[in-house]
């Protein structure tokens, strides 16, 4: 699914040069659950964002789907994140004064094939709240739903547009410790029912846990990768 | 239209303008006003040009008046132009006794000139298909007219014979002029306008109907403020004849006045004419260019054209006289009678300055006007631009995270950059809206006001929202390109 060689990427503050990756080669393969740990300035986001298309490399490839994305324009990027690959955030990134349906639906206007039609816009969107279990939150806007019907409103507008990959960094970082643990269920339930590889980044040990192997980045590097016994979802099945 | 606000482009920047209303709503009413301003000043400008080609019409600059009959346009005629009303013996004088040091024939005919001059032979004596002696003056036909039409350039023609008549009606009596003419002559006549009634009809010109159209004057000292003149009878040679129309002047510029001989006048078809007067022949012909600049092209045209028709020799004179504006103009003007003539018979392009000068009046007057209006039109369309960009600004930096995150969903820099714009153009245009109706309410107070004649066309409202379309397009061209460019990590990550 994921083959990564040798990335790494330098950034320019003022004079400084900083190396946010200094090589990191790393396969993930489908329907895995990789969750990456480590302190902050670990380059653990950088490695996020190159994942997910939203930033290039400065050296090294990157494989996604065996197709090499890391030298893509910015226009087909766009493309790679809205077909193959779904975003789940920390701070749940939904819009204001716009109900949970109609955030659940915005990738579906950006598809290649132009604006999907509203009737089948909006059928696309319930099933995907229905995968969350937000049905009947449909109409609700953020501001009258909890955080953790939030961020699940955020991983539905991640899936509506299947992709094969999500990403999440630190979904959980602003929920309470029952919730982050319904939102990490909800994750592993789409990868035992879905196959969809999932790549979280978390600060806490208990959430790394949901994952099937689990990478440490330190100073830009991976320190250590392995794989751990998945904790059974609570409601799977 | 449903369909249209449900679009997601178009319910994103409803619902993003109305976050920011009352900036939106400013911003609106900035171009609102240049637009309006816009608005009028076309119409400003436009109804300048309308009077000005009213005027040069009504001015018959574009006339071309062949009379049958080989004269120079006569000098001084307002005095005697008046005085034609005093004593109808007065009309049985001799033709040749008119003549005087101003008046003279080039070539001579016993013709006179029937416009002008009512102490003339009867049309019977002028126009009888009896042959005349010296030479006929009746040299005019109605093929003569119809093969003018066929002359490129031509807009109409209008075959006319002249006579001066008394009307009757009961005991009342008026002397005066009576032109039997072509259902075209309304046409030809900008400046009329009918203050009851009609004009005559083709079919009642075919026919030779016996109905007749009152000149304003001839109306009012006949039937006074007393009823309507249209339905009733007024007896012309023993005959009797329908009043169908009372015609009068249409401008502020020629008041109807005894013996100006288009309102102190009554219109018949010129067949209705010819059938109780048994003629065939016609005392002149009156033709309009299309353009008035081309009044010196198609006077040679005629010109040449009569004469082979008239089987002219080259070195014979012409049996007819053309007349046009220019030269009427020039021996009004002062001119001594033998400079005028000099002149009219020798500058060809002459009706080109006379236009020119006329224009350039009216022109310079409203030039002014049309110049303040541009400049705040300019300005304001200008700040409502800035406006606009200001507005977009702000709207891409209040929504950076939402970029970013349509970015990440799978937005491209150019569908960014389109919703944007589109807002952009949503404020302008809907200011562009809002200044079309208040440009045209301008307009009209400008033409009450001011007594300024305003015209709104189609094409200028359309040119005015296009303006409005444009400078939204033009101003929201820098915040929506600089909302595309945003690196989707950094606006993520902006607070």
């Amino acid at each position: 699914m994921i083959a990564v060689h040798d990335l790494a990427k330098q950034y320019h503050i003022g004079d400084h040069v900083v190396h946010a990756l200094k090589g990191v080669t790393i396969g993930v393969a489908a329907a895995e659950f990789v969750t990456i740990v480590g302190p902050s300035g670990s380059g653990k986001s950088t490695f996020m964002h190159i994942l997910g298309c939203l930033d290039r490399p400065t050296t090294g490839r990157y494989v996604l789907n065996g197709r090499d994305v890391s030298t893509l324009p910015p226009d087909e990027l766009a493309r790679v994140r809205n077909e193959t690959i779904g975003f789940v955030f920390q701070g749940f990134n939904l819009l204001a004064r716009t109900s949970a349906l109609e955030n659940v639906e915005l990738p579906l206007l950006y598809t290649r094939q132009g604006v999907v039609k509203a009737a089948d816009r909006r059928d696309r969107a319930m099933q995907a709240l229905e995968a969350v279990g937000l049905t009947d939150r449909a109409e609700h806007h953020p501001n009258q739903l909890s955080g953790g019907q939030q961020q699940r409103v955020a991983i539905a507008r991640a899936l509506v547009t299947q992709p094969s990959l999500l990403l999440a960094d630190e979904p959980t970082g602003n929920l309470d410790t029952a919730t982050s643990h319904e939102v990490m269920e909800i994750f592993a339930r789409l990868r035992s029912d879905r196959g969809i590889t999932m790549v979280v980044i978390t600060h806490e040990r208990d959430i790394a846990a949901y994952g099937t192997r689990t990478v440490d980045f330190r100073d830009g590097l991976v320190v250590s990768d392995k794989s751990t016994v998945a904790r059974t979802p609570a409601c799977a099945g | 239209m449903q369909k249209f606000l449900r679009h997601p482009v178009v319910d994103t920047a409803i619902k993003a303008l109305g976050r920011n209303r009352l900036q939106t709503v400013l911003t609106m009413l900035g171009i609102a006003v240049g637009v309006a301003t816009v608005l009028a000043m076309m119409a400003v400008g436009a109804g300048a040009q309308r009077s000005i080609e009213q005027q040069v019409r009504a001015a018959g600059l574009n006339q071309i008046t062949i009379r049958a009959g080989n004269w120079r346009p006569k000098i001084t005629d307002s005095d005697e132009a008046v005085a034609h009303q005093g004593d109808a013996r007065e009309s049985l004088r001799h033709p040749l006794a008119r003549f005087n040091d101003d008046v003279q024939p080039i070539a001579f005919h016993p013709e006179d000139d029937p416009m002008e001059k009512h102490d003339h032979p009867t049309a019977r004596q002028r126009l009888g298909d009896l042959e005349a002696g010296l030479g006929s003056a009746a040299t005019m036909t109605f093929d003569d007219a119809e093969a003018l039409r066929q002359l490129p350039g031509v807009q109409y023609v209008a075959g006319g014979i002249h006579e001066n008549v008394r009307v009757h009606l009961d005991q009342k009596r008026w002397f005066t002029r009576m032109h039997g003419t072509d259902v075209m002559m309304p046409s030809i006549k900008r400046a009329w306008a009918f203050a009851g009634g009609r004009f005559f009809t083709e079919r009642e010109q075919d026919r030779a109907a016996q109905v007749v159209v009152l000149g304003q004057i001839v109306a009012d000292k006949l039937f006074g403020a007393g009823p309507s003149a249209i339905g009733r009878e007024v007896v012309l040679w023993n005959q009797p004849f329908e009043v169908i129309g009372v015609v009068t002047s249409a401008t502020w510029v020629v008041q109807p006045a005894v013996g100006d001989d288009q309102f102190d006048a009554v219109y018949m078809p010129y067949t209705t004419t010819q059938r109780l007067l048994n003629l065939s022949k016609l005392n002149d012909i009156t033709v309009t260019a299309a353009s008035s600049g081309d009044i010196s092209r198609l006077s040679r045209e005629i010109t040449k054209l009569l004469r082979v028709r008239h089987g002219i020799g080259d070195n014979q004179p012409d049996d007819f006289t053309l007349i046009t504006q220019a030269t009427k103009a020039l021996t009004a003007g002062g001119l001594p009678p033998s400079v005028a003539r000099a002149v009219a018979s020798n500058v060809a392009e002459l009706e080109k300055v006379t236009l020119e000068q006329l224009a350039l009046t009216m022109e310079r007057a409203s030039r002014t006007m049309t110049w303040l209006l541009a400049a705040v039109a300019a300005v304001s369309l200008l700040v409502g631009g800035i406006g606009i960009m200001n507005i977009t600004l702000l709207s891409v930096t209040e929504r950076t995270r939402e970029i970013g995150l349509r970015m990440a969903v799978g937005a491209r820099g150019k569908d960014v950059m389109r919703q944007f714009l589109f807002e952009a153009v949503v404020i302008s245009a809907a200011g562009g809206l809002v200044g079309i109706v208040v440009g045209v309410i301008a307009s009209i107070g400008i033409a009450r006001l001011l007594q300024w004649a305003t015209v709104v066309s189609p094409l200028s409202v359309a040119l005015a929202f296009g303006i409005a379309t444009a400078v939204g397009v033009f101003f929201g061209w820098y915040p929506a390109r600089r909302a595309s460019q945003l690196d989707p990590i950094v606006a993520l990550r902006r607070d």
